[in-house]
């Protein structure tokens, strides 16, 4: 409960204010509070893109090695869509296979329902490996 | 909607200049070309899915949904004497 909300709640009880008073207030309290979070979900756009930009050692010319790519979110949509379409049969060995590679993923996990759900987590996803001076630096971000 | 253009650009460096050309690949030319073909392949995707207990309508989907969905794709390699730029639109 919030300290706007119990501080009513108190004068009620106190009888500093009436039950019509303290619904006004109450009402309008919920009215602000849900402006608030709607300019919050405004301010905060939806991501697009996920970016991967990986910088290695510079040579003897100081030109780095670099890697950039740009993924549309809407790919990666697309990719799990379709991952989440493997018949059930064949989760078994997709499962092997990854596992042996090292990704520990469980494909039967993966249903449409949660897509969004997956994709959004991404968003929020800001990965900055920076090995000091002499090495590389990966950075993953969502933009 | 399906991406229409794709640039594919490479660069060489040698004796410290930076040479290279740029390829813009009408990838709706590309599409027109196939459509023939994809229409007579249809039948036997639709009956390939239903063998592997996929469901076919939703499997052609997902994967139009792919196709469409790479618009905006960028990837870039520089190696210090040779680059690679991939930008789909």
């Amino acid at each position: 409960m919030s300290e706007d909300r119990r501080s009513i709640l108190e004068m009620l009880a106190q009888g500093k204010i009436n039950t019509d008073e303290a619904e006004r207030l109450l009402a309008a309290l919920d009215k602000s509070m849900s402006a608030e979070s709607g300019a919050e979900t405004r301010t905060k756009p939806k991501a697009k893109y996920l970016r991967v930009l990986v910088e290695d050692v510079k040579d003897k010319h100081g030109v780095p090695t670099k890697v950039n790519v740009r993924v549309p979110m809407q790919l990666l949509r697309a990719g799990v869509k379709l991952a989440s379409l493997i018949p059930d049969q064949a989760h078994a060995g997709v499962n092997t296979a990854l596992h042996e590679q090292g990704v520990k993923i469980d494909l039967s996990q993966i249903k449409p329902e949660n897509l969004e759900e997956i994709v959004d987590t991404l968003e929020d996803l800001t990965v900055d490996v920076d090995q000091g001076s002499g090495h590389g630096t990966v950075r993953i971000f969502a933009e | 909607m399906i991406p229409l253009f794709a640039v594919i650009k490479f660069r060489n460096r040698k004796n410290d200049r930076w040479r290279g050309f740029r390829l813009w690949i009408p990838l709706f030319l590309v599409w027109v070309l196939l459509l023939p073909v994809v229409l007579l392949l249809v039948p036997f995707a639709v009956l390939t899915l239903r063998l592997a207990h996929m469901k076919a309508g939703r499997s052609l989907a997902a994967f139009w949904q792919l196709l469409c969905s790479l618009r905006g794709m960028h990837i870039e390699f520089e190696v210090p004497d040779h680059g690679v730029f991939v930008r789909v639109y």
